[in-house]
């Protein structure tokens, strides 16, 4: 009972890892209608300028969200206007290899850079551990789990309660509509992207001082965010948030019991399970983006 | 043109390959000279690094092809190629330590990447883009996890050695020259398989199944439907199934065909490094380089790939021999910036920026005809209204289709609610009602696309025998051939490459598919813009041709689901002529029509649909005077007045 405990504290505190990872992935699938593969470079980066921030100004990890936030949004941003926007009407095939691409430039070019060693921002005390009954977690990972249900309400409130989040909405459900009510679409997709940058830089605010950061940090993350943003229904920001925490669940018992490898299988089985028999995701897609009411 | 272009005859070899006229066997030439400086310079430069340089070319082209015919053909885009890779490099291993030649194993190994590519592409067969990329990552992952947990097998994480046995029948060679013309070999192969199944019906079939499409036609899917890309884009996959294609077994054999070469590949590579591991044999990044050469190169052409692996392969291979370990991650770097370069700025590949008769001889096939200027409607106003032959009306005959008490429900909605019609041999049967009234839905049923809740259909055969038929398959199998409301072409093949597709139904063979396209748009004076892509033609155009396509199956019963709608008065007369002279070769025709001019002239019969049922039915003019109807139409108020 109590390792089932301990399984389920850890499950949750992964699953919120795996949702603030991934809300800005389906915000950009839902509005843009771009599968970003370079999402998890953008945490990546991220991360490196956290890391970069926190040790040259010997800040607390947390500060660093000054400078890391305005920045992600920017390169969310500078990618849909210089990337994205000129193939907005080319083939899908096309747009997957745009960012395939842009993945991997950004992980090579941070290779390039900083070299393949691990860097480690430093904790500052967010490794605290704390106790309860069996379950243990780091003070760390209680912060990604408010922040992850604070970002998800805070955007569906944004989305449904502002003119710019029904503007955002309004161009999800039908671009062309949406331009001829006046919106200015490309802006608009501009600033979805920025918005999903965002919460990826939030993210790595919060993983960098518990994870190693490395170029291939993102490459871990993102093929789970892939997994927990299909389940959810692609678009779906509460769906995410619940596959998320299903995934964390999923991923927290097969380790403990199956291994670290097997987990994977298992977590990669039940994905391409959902892809087949549920493409729609587990929710119908009825918490969709382009539906949302 | 092409009629000139036929004057030469390839040999019967080079025909066999797809080389049909002068232009081709120039292009043959081309391609040939290309390859065989890509075996002698090697050979005449006689240095170790150059030879590394040719053979990792020949590979990665040879790679490039292979994946070309699933990710490039079919459209579908597989991230998960280097799983196919990663099979034949361990199975060679594997059998080498069993004390099985590679020679063998390459064969053991390209067997069992055909059965995981078909296990992997039947339940995927549906997932379309970005999806279908995805479920490609995941599987390639599964089988990463799968190398390092089978220690057994396969060594685990660290990886495991091929023994050193020198000599032709290990594969494993001191020197490089026989490494390289064993790759050399292999890639020729594929390339030949590649040629051949672009040229014949299989490669036809499976361009008409993907899913690329004129970028007008994808913006309004990408914004108007819903899980739009999810499932697959039903239309476009509906104009492949109506068309008779097997889409499902086609993609299998493109899966199975593009996984055994990689794999037969992968054998020798693991041969050549003699030393595999997981991370290196099923790696995404791998995967990806193998999709950026045909990218780079030009997607879906027979050899660009070979192209784009010629023209980088070399770029990244020395600068990482010149740089090193100091420059790490450089290589990586300039791919990634070569393939967002590529996709803005040349996103046809370099193929496609070749001067014009390089550009022939890569792909003829795609390239017959590359003026590519759209037609207006003024042009497409020109074509020959007296081409259409008219004939002798023979009688109308026995019955050949029968609906009854058709019921279809989406939902809690009656869409069709206890539909009965007949059709007669040789007889066109007009349906009209207001729109959402339920026609097209019936279509869908008469067609095999949608079932139906509670009825029958059925079609008699050439021979009177009564047949139920279920899918769309079985309904164009009894010689039932329908158009789409919104027209469907196969956006990136050619007027006559469209037709084609249809005339596959009744000509297996390449060249008599031709020869039936070429006189069917005669027939149907579309002669003049064979060579033009669909994505092209206007909407007069778009809908003839949809009409030729299904007229290349020589179906018995034709449906026609709206063809006049947007057309403008001029090519409305001559659709009606053109209608008319389809019926006149003893067709039998089920017409939805909102053109009443059209449905007034054409119909021997109309049967009125509001609402799912059938209101009114009999000859047109007494039709149209039906109180029932006008009510449908008007309202009741006019109804009475």
């Amino acid at each position: 009972m109590d390792l089932v405990f301990t399984n389920i504290v850890n499950g949750l505190m992964l699953g919120a890892l795996y949702a603030i990872v991934s809300v800005g992935l389906t915000l950009v699938f839902g509005i843009v209608k771009v599968i970003n593969f370079a999402h998890g470079e953008f945490l990546m980066v991220s991360m490196f300028l956290v890391y970069l921030v926190t040790t040259f100004f010997g800040v607390h990890p947390y500060f660093s969200l000054i400078l890391v936030l305005p920045a992600a949004f920017v390169m969310g941003m500078l990618v849909q206007r210089l990337l994205i926007e000129p193939l907005q009407n080319s083939d899908e095939h096309i747009m997957i290899f745009a960012t395939v691409g842009l993945s991997i430039a950004l992980i090579n070019l941070m290779l390039l850079i900083f070299g393949p060693d691990i860097l480690n921002t430093p904790s500052s005390g967010l490794r605290q551990p704390v106790n309860i009954g069996s379950g243990m977690f780091l003070t760390g990972q209680l912060n990604i789990l408010i922040c992850a249900i604070a970002v998800v309400g805070g955007i569906h409130l944004f989305l449904t309660r502002t003119q710019l989040g029904r503007s955002i909405r309004a161009t999800g459900q039908n671009r062309s509509a949406a331009q001829l009510m006046g919106i200015n679409v490309s802006w608009i997709y501009m600033v979805t992207f920025g918005i999903g940058a965002a919460c990826v830089g939030l993210a790595a605010v919060l993983i960098a001082p518990l994870y190693p950061t490395s170029p291939e940090v993102g490459q871990y993350f993102v093929l789970l965010s892939f997994v927990v943003v299909v389940m959810g229904g692609l678009g779906s920001i509460t769906g995410a948030l619940v596959a998320s925490m299903i995934i964390g669940l999923v991923d927290a018992f097969a380790g403990f019991y199956l291994g670290a490898n097997v987990k994977d299988l298992v977590v990669f089985g039940i994905f391409l399970l959902v892809l087949i028999f549920r493409p729609q995701g587990l929710f119908g897609g009825a918490r969709n983006l382009s539906h949302v009411s | 043109m092409p009629s000139q272009k036929q004057t030469t005859r390839a040999p019967a070899l080079l025909r066999a390959l797809g080389v049909d006229n002068s232009a081709d066997m120039r292009g043959t030439l081309y391609v040939l000279l290309l390859l065989a400086a890509l075996l002698l310079t090697p050979i005449v430069v006689g240095d170790d690094f150059v030879y590394h340089v040719f053979i990792t070319i020949c590979l990665f082209a040879g790679l490039a092809t292979a994946w070309n015919i699933v990710g490039g053909f079919a459209g579908q885009l597989s991230l998960g190629h280097a799983m196919y890779y990663g099979i034949g490099a361990y199975t060679g291993m594997i059998l080498v330590n069993a004390g099985i030649t590679p020679w063998i194993g390459m064969f053991v190994g390209a067997a069992v990447s055909a059965v995981v590519g078909v296990l992997i592409a039947y339940p995927c067969f549906r997932l379309k883009g970005p999806f279908y990329a995805l479920a490609s990552i995941a599987f390639l992952e599964v089988f990463h996890v799968l190398a390092i947990e089978l220690k057994w097998l396969t060594g685990g994480a660290t990886g495991k050695m091929v023994p050193l046995q020198v000599g032709w029948e290990w594969m494993i060679f001191r020197e490089r020259l026989p490494s390289l013309i064993i790759v050399f070999g292999m890639l020729c192969f594929t390339l030949v398989v590649a040629q051949v199944i672009r040229h014949r019906r299989l490669g036809f079939y499976l361009i008409a199944t993907r899913e690329r499409e004129s970028a007008a036609v994808a913006q309004v899917i990408r914004h108007r439907r819903l899980g739009f890309y999810l499932i697959a884009t039903r239309e476009r996959e509906s104009a492949a199934r109506a068309a008779g294609i097997p889409t499902v077994r086609v993609r299998i054999y493109a899966a199975a065909i593009s996984a055994a070469l990689v794999s037969i590949l992968g054998t020798f590579h693991a041969m050549y490094l003699t030393f595999i591991e997981p991370d290196a044999a099923f790696n995404l990044v791998f995967s990806i380089q193998i999709v950026l050469f045909a990218l780079v190169g030009g997607i879906g052409t027979v050899f660009g790939p070979l192209l784009g692996a010629i023209l980088l392969v070399p770029i990244t291979e020395i600068s990482r021999g010149l740089l090193g370990a100091s420059a790490l991650g450089l290589h990586g770097f300039v791919y990634g910036v070569i393939l967002m370069l590529v996709v803005v700025f040349m996103p046809d590949g370099i193929v496609r920026v070749l001067p014009q008769r390089l550009r022939a001889a890569m792909d003829p096939e795609e390239f017959d005809d590359t003026r590519g200027e759209a037609l207006d409607d003024e042009a497409m106003g020109e074509m020959h209204p007296e081409s259409v032959k008219t004939g002798e009306r023979p009688p109308v005959g026995r019955e050949v289709l029968r609906v009854d008490h058709l019921v279809k429900n989406f939902g809690g909605l009656a869409v069709t609610q206890d539909v009965s019609l007949t059709l007669r041999e040789g007889e066109v049967l007009g349906i009209i009602g207001p729109n959402g009234a339920g026609k097209t839905t019936l279509f869908n049923m008469l067609s095999g696309f949608l079932a139906a809740d509670g009825g029958s259909v059925a079609v008699m055969d050439a021979n009177g025998n009564v047949h139920q038929p279920q899918t769309p398959a079985d309904f164009v199998g009894l010689g039932v051939g329908r158009t789409f409301q919104i027209v469907q072409p196969f956006a990136s093949m050619t007027v006559e490459e469209n037709i084609m597709v249809g005339a596959f139904h009744r000509h297996p063979g390449v060249d008599a598919a031709r020869a039936a396209a070429r006189e069917i748009a005669e027939e149907l004076g579309m002669a003049r813009y064979l060579h033009e892509e669909a994505r092209n033609l206007p909407i007069g155009g778009l809908k003839r041709l949809e009409v030729a396509r299904v007229m290349a199956m020589r179906p018995r019963i034709l449906l026609l689901d709206e063809v006049m709608a947007g057309i403008n008065p001029s090519d409305l007369l001559e659709a009606i002529r053109l209608i008319k002279a389809i019926r006149d070769t003893g067709v039998s025709i089920i017409a939805i029509e909102h053109v009443m001019r059209a449905v007034m002239d054409l119909s021997d019969r109309v049967v009125v649909i509001n609402s799912g049922a059938v209101i009114a039915e009999g000859d047109p003019e007494t039709v149209v005077r039906d109180e029932a109807v006008i009510e449908a139409y008007l309202g009741k108020e006019h109804g009475n007045a």
